[in-house]
């Protein structure tokens, strides 16, 4: 069970703060239809939303430097970046500045804001607890640069970062104004470092969600609905989690010129419909006891090496939440897409990186290239209108 | 050291809520002179629309202080602004410019506890002041009201602002001379050296978005919009011989250029007194030179070659300031964020002279260290924020 739930609320309903928030002028005979309820997740509670929260259908990862000169300057940006986020993620009317100031709101959704199912989740990377901020002392043990696993082909510019920002919404224009929202709040202590947009697509035509490789992504996730299992490989116990972020990219035009036997065999599904390769069915768990030499589902293939299903390897699954990307070109006029995988987990060393080492090799690194990507520590949930994120980090 | 900049108290965002006025009826004072118009009868809801005419403006209307909607409807023939101010000392919380007649448009404001009154400014006519409504209860502070500016206040910034231009157009003057010479001479690094100086002269004018009118084109137009680029027969000025003396043209080949530099500046002088400043033009420039220079310099789109974008930067600082000087008379006493910019300029300027090169040269853009590079358009990022009230506080506004 999670504690953190999405409510819908009209757009005159009662906001977080108990403020009436107020879309069309009540009482006024119009012939415009009732306003569609807006989906609200909660902000506030023991962990960030936007890790357990049901995957919204766009996201934008950004990881930024943060420039604050000193740890009072750090302490006001996490200050400012929960107020904006508390703001975004609750919905509500911008306040009237009067004519002494540009408008504070950038008007792209409306002049009343809607929550649209947004989540802001912030994390923090092992490079903000150099010297310059005196938390040198506070950095978790578990939190580590990103490794360049031996597969990789990295873009230094697009990796690490000392904050990560993963913002989700239904709507594309929800998350592209929040992010022009918080960078506008924040300027002058943070600047963006590397930015990534995903989306999900829907079932085609059911069950788990397809990458851009053409196969369901995330068939045998964690439940998170199971707290014990969650606060056994997600949460740490005060209430944060680790994320990695990977730019894969996928080599479109090589992958489509590659038979449908070979892919499957790499990936160790069914193309159609998800199942793997000894069932009938998505859902249909492997079982590769029974299939100890690979012969249906061969040993390389990636579902086989990222879970092979034995004890020994339980405590190394991880929550997933990837997201599709589609950038435009390269330089040989070739599609630039690939998936911005984003997971969760207790124990970076333990979960994602015992994952990927399994991986090193298997076949599909001839057509995915990972460029980019961090580590960061997501922080703990904001309790209450008084805390703020990283209050036991930098306060 | 003075406090980070964010989040600044106006920027600070309130779940806000509207409260719709109650009902208010139709004014109880007809106007003497029998004005066509009167005022709209409110609609049978909790929400009231205000008449606004020559004769009267706005109804009494009565309430409570916090987040509140006013919909004003002009009933008359002629435009007018309308104004909700501090009947006190005439400042303003919020406005609704050029409403047309027979439009209806909202006016949104967060009501503190003081005095409230509508004002009306109809196209041609004197301002007329509704009737104070006194809030004592809901949130202490509300939308601050900002002290109107008007032509006349912008007076004394406008002659000093020109002082100072006709003072630094004196000096350009000199430094293009000396440019010119160098160039007619031959020698490509005194060239380079003359070029500098004479450039950063130019850039600390503040010149952007049409200030000097056509002679910003010829003096320091980018080679950007030319069909032939920077071989187009047209591409002149400082950037034109910055291009040839950094790829390999000789400077004497440039010579024409230069006469033709010196002679665009000798006409910039000579027009410039007869060149009319608008006032509202100055709180304007507080922002658009850095928004400039962010576009340009820090990108490196403008560098023809010489990687002196960061001193440009620099002189564009000082051109800033210059505005900003000129203008402090009339803006430190509205704007609750002054200080904050003298933070971040000063921030900005440090940012800049750590990147000066020990022997006094300039280190290309590009070359900055990625994490330098990103800190510097931060702070100057963080700067045009701070600056950008200044131009929202300066559009001049009728006093009578």
């Amino acid at each position: 069970m999670t504690d953190r739930r999405t409510f819908m609320r009209g757009a005159l309903g009662v906001g977080v703060a108990g403020a009436v928030l107020a879309g069309a002028p009540s009482g006024r005979a119009t012939a415009t239809p009732a306003p569609v309820a807006d989906p609200v997740v909660a902000f506030h509670g023991a962990h960030q939303a936007g890790i357990t929260t049901p995957q919204q259908r766009n996201a934008t990862l950004v990881a930024f430097d943060v420039l604050a000169a000193d740890r009072r300057e750090l302490t006001g940006l996490v200050r400012t970046l929960t107020e904006r986020a508390r703001f975004l993620t609750s919905g509500g009317t911008p306040p009237e500045v009067g004519i002494g100031a540009p408008p504070t709101d950038s008007g792209v959704l409306g002049p009343t804001v809607p929550a649209d199912g947004l989540t802001v989740t912030v994390g923090v990377g092992a490079s903000l607890f150099d010297g310059r901020y005196g938390l040198a002392d506070r950095k978790p043990a578990g939190l580590t640069p990103m490794r360049d696993f031996p597969n990789d082909h990295l873009d230094e510019a697009r990796c690490h970062g000392d904050l990560s920002l993963q913002l989700c919404a239904d709507n594309r224009d929800t998350v592209s104004h929040a992010l022009r929202d918080i960078a506008k709040h924040t300027r002058g202590g943070m600047q963006v470092r590397w930015r990534i947009d995903g989306f999900v697509s829907p079932p085609r035509p059911s069950g788990t969600p397809r990458n851009l490789m053409g196969f369901k992504d995330g068939t045998s996730n964690l439940d998170v609905s199971d707290s014990a299992l969650m606060d056994q490989l997600v949460w740490l116990p005060e209430g944060g989690s680790y994320q990695v972020i990977r730019i894969i990219r996928i080599l479109a035009e090589f992958w489509d010129r590659v038979s449908i036997l070979e892919q499957e065999n790499m990936i160790g599904r069914r193309r159609d419909t998800g199942a793997p390769l000894d069932g009938d069915h998505e859902l249909d768990v492997p079982n590769f006891a029974a299939d100890p030499v690979g012969t249906s589902i061969p040993l390389t293939s990636h579902i086989r090496r990222a879970n092979p299903r034995v004890p020994q390897t339980d405590g190394s699954r991880i929550l997933r939440r990837p997201y599709n990307y589609d950038l435009g070109v390269d330089s040989v006029g070739d599609l630039d897409m690939g998936l911005v995988f984003v997971c969760y987990q207790r124990d970076l060393a333990a979960q994602f990186e015992a994952v990927q080492t399994r991986l090193a090799d298997e076949p599909l690194v001839d057509y995915i290239q990972p460029v980019g990507g961090g580590y960061f520590l997501v922080l703990p949930g904001v309790r209450d209108v008084d805390d703020y994120f990283g209050q036991t980090l930098v306060g | 050291m003075t406090r980070p900049a964010w989040p600044s108290a106006a920027r600070r965002a309130l779940l806000a809520a509207i409260v719709l006025l109650p009902l208010a009826g139709c004014t109880s004072d007809p106007a003497p002179d029998a004005s066509p118009s009167t005022a709209e009868v409110a609609p049978p809801a909790a929400e009231s629309v205000m008449g606004i005419a020559r004769s009267v403006c706005g109804t009494s209307w009565t309430g409570h202080g916090g987040d509140r909607t006013f919909l004003v409807k002009n009933t008359d023939t002629v435009t007018t602004d309308v104004e909700l101010v501090d009947p006190g000392n005439g400042a303003v919380y919020a406005e609704v410019e050029s409403l047309a007649p027979g439009t209806t448009r909202s006016l949104r404001v967060r009501l503190g506890h003081g005095a409230y009154a509508l004002r009306c400014l109809p196209e041609g006519v004197n301002m007329l002041t509704g009737p104070t409504v006194r809030i004592t209860d809901g949130p202490q502070d509300g939308t601050p009201a900002v002290l109107p500016v008007d032509d006349q206040d912008l007076t004394g910034a406008v002659g000093r602002y020109r002082k100072g231009v006709t003072a630094g157009l004196a000096v350009l003057s000199d430094d293009v001379a000396v440019l010119r010479r160098a160039l007619h001479h031959g020698d490509r690094a005194d060239a380079r050296t003359a070029w500098l100086t004479a450039h950063l002269g130019y850039e600390r004018l503040g010149a952007a978005y049409g200030t000097f009118d056509e002679f910003a084109d010829r003096i320091d137009g980018l080679p950007d919009s030319l069909p032939g680029g920077v071989h187009d027969k047209d591409f002149s000025g400082f950037y034109r011989i910055e291009y040839g003396l950094w790829h390999g043209e000789s400077p004497s080949s440039l010579a024409p250029v230069g006469d033709r530099l010196a002679s665009d500046v000798a006409k910039l002088r000579h027009d410039f007194p007869e060149q009319r400043t608008d006032p509202m033009d100055l709180p304007l420039r507080a922002h658009e030179i850095l928004e400039d220079t962010l576009q340009s310099q820090l990108t490196a789109a403008a560098d023809q070659g010489s990687g002196t974008g960061l001193a440009t930067a620099e002189a564009n600082l000082d051109g800033t300031q210059a505005v900003l000087d000129a203008i402090a008379p009339v803006m430190r006493s509205r704007y609750a964020g002054w200080d904050q910019v003298g933070v971040w300029m000063g921030r900005a300027r440090r940012l800049l002279k750590d990147a000066r090169r020990p022997g006094g040269g300039w280190t290309p853009v590009a070359s900055l260290k990625t994490i330098d590079r990103r800190r510097l358009d931060g702070t100057i990022g963080a700067l045009l924020e701070e600056l950008a009230p200044i131009a929202a506080i300066g559009e001049t506004r009728r006093t009578s």
